[in-house]
This record gives structure tokens, sequence and C-alpha cells, in this order.
């Protein structure tokens, strides 16, 4: 396995052991959870249905306490990091009553050092939006591109997104994305995004973090990750992939097809070949017992807290 | 950056003034109401008094009786003040309301407030913006009304106004007024952070200041310790006087409250027949002469404000416990 790159980035989010359970005797949403993201990565949260992604992105947005552990975002507390941070949150509030110009000046008024008003106004105005319409007035499209605008104007560090583009049709949402993939880029900004299209992630994303169980079960690089991972077809029983890990497998017409984890070149009498993005994701999200993958890149430090 | 300026609110101070615009026209039609209408009642309180005073048959020289009760001046003139003393002894309800479902409430359920949070402040910024700017205007407000009512009430007639001590004129008339609305500002504020939701925070709110409001009215006179006299003293007590508790003494020195045997006799003598006959020694009564006033105003303030204060140190910790 190889990692991204050859000189150690510095850290946009560092997890140790992160746990946070909401009231005392509830499950906890985020279970020991560790992992390091580095920045000027554009990476994807996924993961089933309360799995733990929403906690992870409101706690880095400094929303949250954890119950235990700790987390280090831009390489301090999430709670001092919040000038440099932006959030926006699966059901982007608003305050229904003011218009969108009043929504942007609220913005400039409470980032008073880092608000970029012209830039805001840009992104409203690329969704030909009204400053003057009232946010209760707004679609849901239209909606979500305010938040963003609000968002990007504090010309943030790094970028938490949960569930950006949920409800948008497919043309705003590519639109948006675009927007906003190009802002990342343009300003190296970090961005953790959650999002259960595959299509969307497969597009705007380099890094992939996996949550099952409160815990990553999958985080690196993206082309990291499916160059460790081959899709295997042959006639045999999983045992016959030894010492790979076989993450998933099933019987089909040609015999056995299985996902694995490579340990070392795949025997002969195996057709193999590279996952996509969504193979690689299913197999995951179908055999939650695999063992976690972490790329070297996306481990946190033994060493712990080191800003 | 954003200094506070006098001439252009900025920061924070914009924002929770343009996020609340309509409780802050309400609020400010709602005093020039109450303005008005304790200016017009100052302008009609000469008239109101005469027509109370000396009145006869025409031609005695004094006014007409039976045409100053058909102006009936008097009765505007005391429900006026009635009423606005009655809307600034229940204001901390509205208030306490609407800080729990507008202020709190329904951002911490809409997630604004999170939004507010996810910009460049804190929460514990953000709540003390949420309490400090109505609280301040509160303030302003109520002692507005209390100094106003206090100048429209005029010399105070307890037949045309009532008396100090009723309970409406008593929170109206001093400084228990503005506790009281600060008391209801801050119990709604922790509610709407403990509940998290609009509706829920107002139930709580109300909830919370219908018992501070009725453990008041209950506990009122008892803040400051009554005076209480024997004898004759003891049936004349001085105007404007709330009586608390009146009754005989016996021979032996027990005292039976609300007995009031004897009082109906004609003439001292007959007094003392009949105490004697009843094997009485002596009157008493318990009361609050009208110099209580400012005791038992600023001992119920100072208990109201702890009361706010607390409520005040509660949301804050709630807050600080939840979030980073």
């Amino acid at each position: 396995m190889s990692s991204t790159s050859t000189t150690p980035p510095a850290v946009a989010v560092e997890a140790h052991g992160l746990t946070l359970r909401y009231g005392r005797r509830s499950a906890a949403a985020l279970d020991d959870c560790s992992f390091r993201l580095p920045t000027g990565r554009v990476s994807a949260l996924v993961g089933p249905n309360g799995a733990g992604k929403s906690t992870l992105l409101a706690t880095a947005a400094g929303l949250l306490r954890p119950t235990s552990g700790t987390l280090t975002v831009l390489g301090t507390a999430p709670a001092e990091a919040r000038e440099r941070i932006a959030y926006l949150s699966q059901d982007k509030p608003l305050h229904p009553q003011l218009t969108v110009a009043e929504t942007l000046r609220m913005g400039a008024e409470l980032n008073p050092a880092r608000w970029d008003a012209a830039h805001a106004a840009a992104i409203v105005e690329q969704g030909s939006l009204d400053p003057k319409a009232r946010v209760r007035g707004l679609s849901g499209g239209q909606r979500t591109r305010v938040a963003l605008a609000l968002a990007l104007g504090k010309r943030p560090e790094l970028l938490l997104l949960d569930e950006p583009m949920a409800d948008l049709d497919p043309l705003a949402r590519h639109e948006l994305l675009g927007t906003l993939m190009a802002d990342a880029a343009e300003h190296g900004t970090t961005v953790l995004m959650s999002s259960h299209i595959v299509a969307e992630l497969a597009d705007a994303c380099d890094h992939l973090l996996l949550l099952g169980g409160g815990r990553i079960r999958l985080g690196g690089g993206i082309d990291d990750l499916l160059h460790a991972h081959s899709v295997v077809t042959g006639r045999g029983t999983p045992a016959d992939l030894a010492p790979h890990t076989v993450v998933e497998s099933r019987v089909t017409g040609r015999g056995l097809t299985a996902l694995i984890r490579r340990d070392g070149p795949v025997g002969a009498g195996w057709e193999t070949s590279e996952p996509s993005l969504e193979e690689l994701l299913l197999a995951h999200l179908r055999s939650p017992s695999a063992p976690a993958l972490l790329t070297p890149g996306t481990t946190a430090t033994p060493a712990g807290v080191t800003a | 950056m954003s200094a506070p300026s006098l001439r252009r609110p900025s920061g924070l101070t914009w924002t929770v003034l343009r996020l609340h615009r309509v409780a802050l026209i309400a609020g400010g039609a709602a005093l020039l109401a109450v303005a008005a209408t304790l200016v017009w009642m100052y302008a009609i309180g000469a008239d109101a008094r005469a027509a109370i005073g000396p009145c006869g048959s025409p031609g005695t020289g004094l006014p007409s009786c039976s045409a100053l009760r058909a102006i009936g001046t008097d009765e505007t003139y005391g429900a006026g003040i009635d009423s606005v003393g009655t809307v600034l002894s229940y204001l901390m309800f509205p208030v306490a309301a609407w800080a729990g479902g507008a202020l709190i409430g329904r951002e911490m359920e809409s997630g604004t407030a999170q939004l507010a949070w996810s910009q460049s402040v804190t929460p514990v910024r953000w709540l003390a913006a949420k309490l400090a700017l109505p609280a301040v205007l509160l303030t302003a407000g109520t002692t507005t009304a209390v100094l106003l009512i206090v100048w429209a009430r005029q010399d105070d007639n307890p037949d045309l106004v009532g008396a100090w001590y009723d309970p409406d004129v008593f929170v109206s008339t001093g400084p228990v007024a503005v506790a009281h609305v600060l008391a209801g500002l801050a119990l709604g504020a922790l509610a709407g952070l403990v509940t998290r939701k609009a509706l829920p925070a107002v139930g709580a709110s109300l909830a919370a200041v219908l018992v501070l409001h009725t453990v008041l009215e209950q506990v009122r006179t008892g803040l400051w310790p009554a005076d209480t006299v024997t004898g004759r003293a003891a049936l004349r007590l001085p105007v404007s006087s709330l009586d608390l508790e009146h009754g005989v003494v016996t021979a032996t020195g027990g005292r039976i409250g609300g007995d009031l045997t004897c009082v109906g006799s004609d003439s001292a003598a007959d007094i003392q027949d009949c105490m004697r006959h009843s094997g009485l020694k002596d009157f008493w009564a318990t009361y609050h002469p009208e110099s209580h006033f400012w005791p038992l105003q600023l001992v119920e303030s100072g208990i109201v404000l702890a009361v706010a204060g607390l409520a005040t140190a509660g949301a804050f910790r709630l807050l600080r416990r939840r979030t980073p």
C-alpha cells in the first residue's frame, strides 16, 4: 500500500479515541473513533444511516462536546478554530424572516475578521436569486445556495458539509458542487463532506472516510484504497483466497466473485480487476465486520495531540 | 472590529435586533400605548378627583351630584390606571413565553442557534447577547412605564386607583415590576435551553412564571416584619395601612384573631363594659403601614432578581456543558 504523499502534510482534523454519547444511557454515536485528515483533501464521509456522520461533523464544527477522547481541528480545539471552520448542517437552518441580503449581512456581522462579501454575493448571484427575497419563500435548492454562500463567504480553511446536496435536483446539484469544488481547489480548502450519492463523491472527492458503528472502517486516498483492493473471480472458496482479506464474496454463475484486500500477488486462476468506488463502498457497507483499513496518512499519530 | 457603535448597531447586536424585530416593534408599540393611556389618565386626573369630591343638589353651591355621576370621569380614570397596572404586573408572562419560544427555543429547535455558533461566535457570547439586549430594553421600557404610572396616579387616592398593597398596584408602582420582567426573561431563556423546542419552552416558561407569580402573591406581606399595635389604636389603624390580622386579647393573655366582639359598641364606656363581660383585656392588630412600601419592594425585588440570576447562571451552565 502506498501513501498518497511523500512529505507528511499538515493535519486538518485528527481524532483520538473520540467518543460521543447523547445522554448517559444511549449507545455511543461515535465510539473510540481515531483518524487523521490531512489538509487540502476533499474527503467523502460515508456510512449507513446512524453511523455517526452528522455527529462527527457537528463535533468537528465545535457544536458538540465529546464524551471522551480528543478531536483536533486545524491544530487546535474545534471551539478555538470556530472562525476558520464553516459548517453546513443537514437541514440547512436559516432564519426564515430574513431576506437573502440580510442573511449575508448576518454573515458579515458575525464573521467580522474574515467575511468576503463579494464572494458570498457572487455565489448567490450565480443562482439568480433576488437579494430582497425572503428565505421563507425560497426553494430547497435556493436555500442550500444561500447556506453555502454563508459558509463560503467566511473563507474557511476547513469546510464541513453534512449531506449538502441531498434535496437538490441533479442540475442544481451539479452546479453547486461545481461552485464548491472550484472554490475549494482555488483556496486549498480542506473539505469533509458526508453523502449517500456515490456519483457525487466519485467526481468531487479524492479522499474517503467510511464510518460504521461509530468508527472509521476505511480511510485514505480514494486511489490508494481502490489500489489496495481487487475484485477477483474464479473457481474456489473464500478460504482459497488466503492470505488476502476477503471483504465480501458471493457465488455467481462463473464461480466465486469476491472483493479482497490484497496481501501480495493474487494467485493464478483468479481473474482480477480494480473495483469501482461504488463496488468498494457497497462491499464494505454490506460487510460491517470486515477489518478496518486506514492508510498511513489517515491513521492518527500515536503520540496524540501534537498541536 | 465589531466595536459597539451608538449610531449603527453591528455584530451580534445587529443580528439580535434584526432577528427579533417583530418583538421589538410590538414592545415599542405596547410602551407607546401605555404611555399614551397614562398621559391621558394624568390629564383627566383632576376631573376624576372632582367627581368623587363633595357634591350637592342644584343650588347648594357644590357641583351637581347627578351631573358628576353622569360624566363618570372617575371610573374612566380608575379603569385606565387599573388596566395599565394589570398589564405591568402580568408582563412577566408574555416576556417569559417570548424568551422561551422565540428568543431561544425556536433557535434551538430549528438549528439557527448552531448556525450562529458556526460563525465566529461562541455559544456563550451568543447567549450573552440574546439575554443582555432584551434585558436592557425591557428594563428601560418597564422603568418608563412604572415612572409614568406613578406620575399618573398623582396623590395615590385609593378610592380612585386602588391601595398601594393591592397586588397589581404593588407590582406596577415600584422596582418590583422590573425585577419580575427580568425574571420572566431569564426563566424563559432557561426553559428554551432545557427543552430545546419552541412550544414546550413556552409551556415550561409559563409554568415557571406562574409558580413564581403565585408564590410571591402568597408570601409578599411576610417579606418585611409587620407592625403590631394593641389598645384603641388597633381599632383605628393609620390611613392606607394593610390590615393583616386583628382580634382581641383575652384576660389570660391569649390572642384570638378575627374576633370582633365589642367592636360594634357605641361609646368608650360601652366597649369597656362589653370587654369586662366577655373576659377580654385588649384589642390588637398586625399591619403594614404605607411606609413599608419601600422595604417590601426592595426585599421582593432582591428575591426576584436572585431568581433571575440563578436562572441565568443555570442557562449558561447548561450551554457550557453541552457545547465546547
